[in-house]
């Protein structure tokens, strides 16, 4: 086993290693570009060229069936890879998620019946989809929808994460995610007002559909395990900025069961496993360590998230990761802002281990530059026994 | 009759989904005028909005509760036109350009209306000249911005001076929300308040126009 | 529903349908061919013409075969359906199993690790191939295993059985199936010495196999159940003609939860499952039935399972399946035999319904003539409320 994934395994098991390891989790094209020093993709040349709109409109409706995004999106989880094992991360959460379908030249579909507007960076990437609604309201939409796609995943995740484990796999530690996490997909095919209907009236399709997605999980972590993957990430947005979106009992009235058969699945694997939620999970922290999580992330500090009180109250059952703010520090303070903020984060969470400093979320605007500063900081105060002094 | 309504106040808070369009309908037929029904859906809908204050409800509830509102609206709403109700005043809501979501600002339109307000719901990734126009052609008091995104917070800068360039600042107040949303960010700015949540909107409106 | 879906859901929830229900394993062409009317592809000529060997055996290792496989495949379960409806069984065992790979004219394999050998049916028609040993003998070979078409298994499921469904579904109820069970897919990879041992000194291993598989299982009952499926038929043959083949409680310990899952999920989707294992299962009934089956397959006769015990042990808890015998009785017996058997499974089994009547297995030899005589005798004897025949 590397240092590195030492480093990291030791803070997921709450002991203390070396230093305070890293996560990163670039998702957009113009982070990874600046990185590798490469140019927007031919791709994203196409969709933002406004004159091949009119082609794209005529030429992608008859391609829905053809996965033609998925070299683009295989292609982007290794680039993205290789971007954080560059900057010299401990660990990286790689998005591969290649469920979506490119339409026209302003929308998107994905393969659990999700609609997105197609959206860009300032320097004309492709960047994350943005979700307008769901195709899926009723049950008979359900069982009518074509899952041949969603059935493939599993075996989409193996061959990708296969070949980036092969190439990166010594080199930095990875959690993969093949699927959105269960609450996100239960919701969004329906639209929130439909959902939060169907909870009351329809609980038998709402917990089918659960199953479904919880099944398509183990499988699907099967599969990366396979591909020789030592952790996972399980991204499920359950809260916003000032709490659960679901009350904590409904939560583990419908998807208690399913967390803990994934993260089971994921430990008798041999992985470890992070849950991800935006927004304020003061709440749910318990909950996240009772359905066997090894690490939650990402303790927002703009929604109200104060890492030494986690730490304080959770800090002995779950690994805490994340913290590290992307509306200001990670994209326009200065150097000793960077330092700072590590310096404090380390502070709050970094005693006796059980802390992977990583940023919040990923967004186009991030700067390179802050995130080597941030690297530097940790180097400067995360090694342990820790000295916070200035 | 008192009683009656109280029952449908206490359906609608505690989210008793399938009973209070037949509360709703009987109550029309004994002769309970819409007006007195709507204000007994608004009064369960406080009480929805304390529960969820107090963290015994949540988002998703708050989203129920919505739902019953639109449900009894519609059943509401053709006896509602015939008696001519007075309006608190009028709000435009919209998600500011470039983002497109939608669920917060959509909660805070049921709330508004069912609290008696006329809202202009723009929908989302509108542009600052959109809202300016509507602002104009409603006579608008108050103007509500969504904004999730990170990214996207200049939006709201462009509204605020479009609305100073085009001589109606003035006139309206502004209320932001949304994810990224800080009362720093509500100085920067220049708009006049931050909400935090659904409850919260309905409560700096109404102050609003009172 | 149908009659046809109403009779088999009657005698697998226990209660009296019209008639005991009838179910088909056809597994053969011959079989198949010869009730639909078709021709078969000329293989056995190829086969047996030496210089078409010459040319497949070179071929094969260079192609890359999962095209035809599948083609073929997706085609025999489709004619095998068919023939079913043909002959008005009430439902069927279909198999959809593209997993096979050629290394040359004589020898196979297939996706999981098991190796086999080519069989030829005699009249022309490939058999189902012979299991010959494994290809994976230990972890390293297990993780190094390319499981890319193995992960593949549920979207190829689900596309086949949507189709069967969608044309047969109305006149025949439906069991899927998997390529085997958890014990069988596991030991059969290995080879029987070898895993033998693997049980005893690397439970780990062993246990991490039975894992993929559940998970790979559930995710192939969520396919099933959307393609509209509403049985499926969990194969897995676990003991031979004197008994089980591991200690009873080696089979709970390595499988209860697997099974238990397995059956848990089947029936949340709103189906039901049924288990298949030839020889002799008495030590297994009860386990069978705690693991939550609602129907358990083959009660050999000749592997001494005795339908009436059966019935006493275990059926006011699940119904029982098959027990037609394949070794005489659906090959050479004369029409008065063949009524026999059926009339005497079903004086045994048939009272107050849990009984669905069937073959015990399918092999190349039966006779399509014998199974349509089995066919009339259900007919004659299986209606419910016809007392005499009881007496």
């Amino acid at each position: 086993m590397s240092e590195k994934h030492e480093r990291v395994v030791a803070a997921l098991e709450l002991r203390e290693p070396d230093r305070v390891p890293t996560m990163d989790l670039i998702s957009e094209f113009s982070t990874i570009n600046k990185i590798l020093g490469s140019k927007p993709s031919v791709a994203s040349k196409l969709f933002a060229n406004p004159r091949m709109g009119w082609l794209l409109d005529r030429v992608l409706p008859y391609t829905k069936n053809l996965d033609i995004a998925d070299w683009e999106i295989s292609r982007f989880a290794y680039h993205a890879t290789a971007a954080m094992a560059e900057l010299g991360y401990d660990s990286a959460w790689v998005n591969y998620l290649p469920v979506f379908r490119y339409l026209s030249s302003t929308r998107v579909e994905d393969i659990y019946g999700r609609y997105f507007d197609i959206a860009f960076d300032r320097v004309g990437n492709l960047s994350t989809p943005m979700y307008r609604g769901g195709l899926i309201s009723s049950q008979e939409d359900w069982k009518a929808w074509d899952k041949r796609a969603i059935l493939r995943l599993p075996e989409r995740a193996y061959r990708t994460y296969k070949r980036i484990q092969k190439d990166f796999g010594d080199k930095i530690f990875i959690f993969g995610i093949f699927s959105f996490g269960l609450f996100e997909n239960t919701w969004q095919p329906m639209g929130f007002e439909r959902f939060v209907v169907a909870l009351r009236k329809e609980k038998e399709f709402v917990r089918r559909v659960i199953r479904f997605h919880a099944d398509l999980q183990c499988m699907g972590i099967e599969a990366m395990a396979d591909a020789g993957l030592p952790g996972v990430l399980f991204g499920d947005d359950l809260a916003y900025r000032s709490g659960p979106i679901l009350s904590p009992r409904t939560l583990e009235e419908f998807y208690g069961d399913a967390y803990r058969r994934i993260t089971e699945t994921a430990h008798r694997l041999g992985m470890k496993i992070i849950m991800h939620s935006c927004g304020n999970t003061s709440s749910l922290l318990e909950w996240f360590c009772d359905c066997g999580f090894d690490g939650v992330h990402p303790l927002e500090p703009t929604a109200g998230m104060d890492l030494a009180s986690v730490k304080q109250a959770v800090g002995d059952r779950i690994c805490l990761v994340g913290n590290i703010d992307i509306t200001h520090i990670l994209v326009d303070a200065t150097r000793e802002e960077v330092f700072e903020a590590v310096r404090q984060a380390i502070k709050d969470a970094g005693a006796g281990g059980g802390y992977i400093l990583a940023p919040d979320h990923s967004h186009p605007d991030m700067s390179v530059e802050r995130l080597r500063w941030m690297l530097e900081a940790v180097e400067r105060y995360g090694r342990y026994p820790l000295n916070l002094e200035e | 009759m008192e009683e009656y309504l109280e029952k449908v106040k206490e359906a609608v808070a505690n989210l008793e989904l399938d009973e209070v369009t037949p509360l709703l309908k009987e109550g029309l037929e004994a002769g309970i005028g819409a007006v007195d029904l709507l204000g007994a859906m608004s009064q369960g809908m406080v009480k929805v909005g304390e529960l969820f204050e107090k963290e015994e409800y949540f988002l998703a509830d708050l989203v129920l509760a919505g739902e019953m509102m639109k449900e009894g609206l519609k059943v509401l709403e053709p006896h509602l036109t015939e008696t001519g109700v007075e309006k608190k005043g009028t709000v435009v809501l919209c998600t500011v350009k470039g983002d497109i979501h939608d669920i917060g600002k959509n909660l805070v339109g049921t709330m508004l209306t069912s609290s008696g307000f006329k809202v202009v719901d723009l929908g989302v990734d509108v542009s600052e000249d959109k809202v300016v126009e509507a602002v104009r052609s409603h006579s608008a008091g108050a103007v509500g911005l969504s904004v999730l995104l990170t990214t996207m917070v200049n939006s709201i800068g462009d509204v605020v001076s479009a609305l100073k360039s085009a001589g109606l600042r003035d006139q309206v107040k502004i209320a932001i929300g949304g994810a990224c949303t800080t009362q720093e960010l509500a100085d920067r700015m220049g708009v006049d308040a931050v909400g935090k949540d659904a409850v919260e909107a309905v409560r700096i409106f109404s102050s609003w126009f009172n | 529903m149908s009659v046809r879906h109403e009779r088999v859901l009657a005698a697998l929830e226990l209660k009296e349908p019209d008639r005991v229900p009838t179910m088909d394993l056809m597994l053969e062409y011959a079989n198949i061919y010869e009730i639909l009317g078709k021709r078969p592809l000329p293989l056995g000529f190829l086969y047996s013409n030496p210089y078409a060997v010459r040319v497949m055996d070179w071929v094969f290792p260079r192609l890359n075969q999962s095209f035809g496989v599948d083609y073929s495949m997706n085609a025999f379960t489709y004619d095998r359906t068919a023939a079913s409806v043909k002959m008005g069984y009430d439902s069927a065992w279909v198999i959809h199993v593209p997993i096979y790979r050629f290394f040359d004219t004589k020898r196979a394999y297939d996706i999981y690790g098991r190796a086999y050998d080519v069989t030829l049916d005699g009249k022309g028609n490939l058999g189902t191939p012979m299991y010959r040993e494994g290809l994976i003998s230990n972890p390293d070979d297990w993780r190094a295993w390319d499981k890319r078409d193995i992960l593949r298994m549920p979207e190829k499921n689900n596309r086949a059985y949507r189709r069967v469904q969608r044309d047969f579904g109305d006149r025949l109820f439906i069991f899927g199936s998997f390529s085997g069970g958890l014990f069988e897919i596991t030991w059969q990879c290995m080879g029987f010495q070898r895993y033998s041992v693997a049980v005893r000194k690397e439970r780990k291993f062993v246990e991490s196999m039975i894992r993929f598989y559940t998970d790979l299982y559930c995710l192939m009952l969520e396919a099933m159940a959307d393609a509209g499926l509403p049985g499926v038929l969990y194969t897995d043959d676990l003991a031979y003609r004197s008994g089980p083949m591991f200690n009873p409680r080696t089979y709970e310990e390595l499988f209860g939860d697997s099974y238990r899952r397995i059956t848990e999920t089947a029936h949340a989707l709103g189906m039901k499952i049924a288990i298949h294992s030839c020889g002799n299962v008495y030590q297994l009934l009860e386990w069978f039935c705690d693991c939550g089956f609602d129907g358990v397959h083959a009660l050999e006769p000749t592997a001494g399972m005795e339908l009436a015990r059966v019935k006493e042990l275990v059926g006011k808890r699940i119904c029982l399946m098959g027990n037609i015998d394949v070794t005489h009785v659906l090959v050479d017996a004369t029409r008065e035999e063949v009524f026999a058997a059926v009339r005497q499974s079903i004086m045994d089994a048939g009272k107050g319904g849990g009984y669905i009547l069937a073959p015990t297995n399918s092999h190349g030899g039966m006779s399509v003539q014998r199974l349509r005589w089995m066919l009339e005798a259900v007919e004659k004897h299986g209606r419910y409320l016809l007392e005499e025949d009881f007496n």
